[in-house]
């Protein structure tokens, strides 16, 4: 994988433009979600809020540029296993995380 | 590429031992309890620092227990205080400074302090300064790490070792974590530097929030995998 250009060195994204900075996601399953609003209460960024009446009452993930940095610890705390981040975040120029892979959990290695 | 030793399924791998079950699914917790940790509890929890590996055993360290909700909240002001202040001059979506000047302002700033100003401290940073996201999280334990600066080498790594060291052991005992950074704030002004005697040789480095968690925060999850070179037989592959 490569390295960095001079200009990506050189420059500073603008933190809350899209076109230099993709924030993580997570994908809520709404059938499983029970609105218990822990994800909520523990989210860093506070990406994610709860919204809809009574039995409607889910979880949801904030549209418009979620303060999201894929920590997972949504997942961890989800009872249901509703939630899973589905997009890693991204930042543009300078702050371009370099030589990552895709998400795996825990992997065990035998010989 | 060559073959490697075999990965099993995730899902078959219930059987890691009890060291690595509880790095794995050590979770940053954020959200506490208001029962007290028993004094005995964190007495142990200091022991596992003082016993991390440390550059030249030199132990570049000094820990700071603080169990007194109010001088937490105070702490907490305090620091909510100053993050509203660089908000001020830093955020350009909201500074009535208007957009230009501290969007430039920010990109100098992230220039000199690229580490503290990376987007997500950044953004954390304002959702303090807005009140949305705690800095202690209402934790009833606080400790506070602060190095040697005449340690051997680099005293940070030290305080990495004990601190992690620490946080291991209380998610052992089902104590939940989470590290502070926040706290360096505390050394500008006289008030806090006085009163936690950060004084040479010792400046804070780090903190951690103790207590017991709200729900099950811990638990295994899915994680970017990196990029690892790797030399033997005198050729290079690469794994993840």
């Amino acid at each position: 994988m490569s390295y960095m250009t001079p200009k990506e060195r050189l420059l500073i994204p603008t933190y809350d433009n899209e076109v230099y900075a993709t924030t993580g996601r997570v994908a809520i399953d709404a059938d499983a979600c029970n609105g218990c609003g822990m994800c909520v209460k523990i989210c860093p960024g506070k990406a994610i809020f709860l919204s809809g009446e009574k039995k409607e009452k889910k979880a949801r993930m904030e549209e418009v540029f979620p303060q999201c940095m894929s920590c997972n610890d949504c997942a961890a705390i989800c009872e249901r296993d509703a939630i899973s981040v589905t997009v890693t975040y991204d930042f543009g120029y300078f702050f371009k995380p370099l030589h990552r892979g895709p998400m795996s959990p825990p992997r065990k290695f035998e010989e | 590429m060559e073959s490697g030793p075999e990965q099993t399924e995730p899902e078959k791998c219930a059987d890691w031992n009890p060291v690595e079950r509880v790095i794995l699914e050590r979770r940053s917790v954020r959200s506490y309890k208001d029962k007290q940790v028993p004094e005995a509890t964190v007495r142990r929890i200091l022991e596992a620092g003082r016993f991390a590996p440390s550059a030249g055993n030199c132990q570049p360290w000094k820990f700071i227990v603080i169990r007194d909700r109010e001088m937490i909240d105070e702490m907490e002001r305090h620091v909510v205080r100053l993050c509203k202040l660089v908000r001020f001059f830093l955020d350009w979506r909201t500074s009535p400074l208007g957009r230009t000047i501290p969007l430039m302002l920010t990109r100098i700033s992230a220039r000199v302090m690229p580490n503290l100003l990376h987007p997500i401290p950044f953004g954390a940073l304002c959702l303090v300064a807005d009140g949305k996201l705690k800095v202690f999280h209402g934790a009833p334990t606080l400790i506070l790490l602060l190095k040697d600066k005449r340690g051997v080498s680099h005293p940070d790594v030290d305080i990495g070792c004990a601190g992690q060291n620490m946080v291991l052991a209380a998610h052992s005992m089902g104590l939940g974590t989470c590290w502070v950074g926040f706290v360096m704030l505390l050394k500008v002004g006289p008030k806090w530097k006085k009163q936690l005697g950060m004084k040479f040789p010792y400046a804070i480095s780090e903190g951690i929030t103790l207590g017991y968690p709200a729900g099950k925060p811990d638990g295994i999850i899915s994680r970017e995998t990196q990029e690892v070179d790797w030399f033997e037989g005198g050729t290079k592959r690469t794994v993840y």
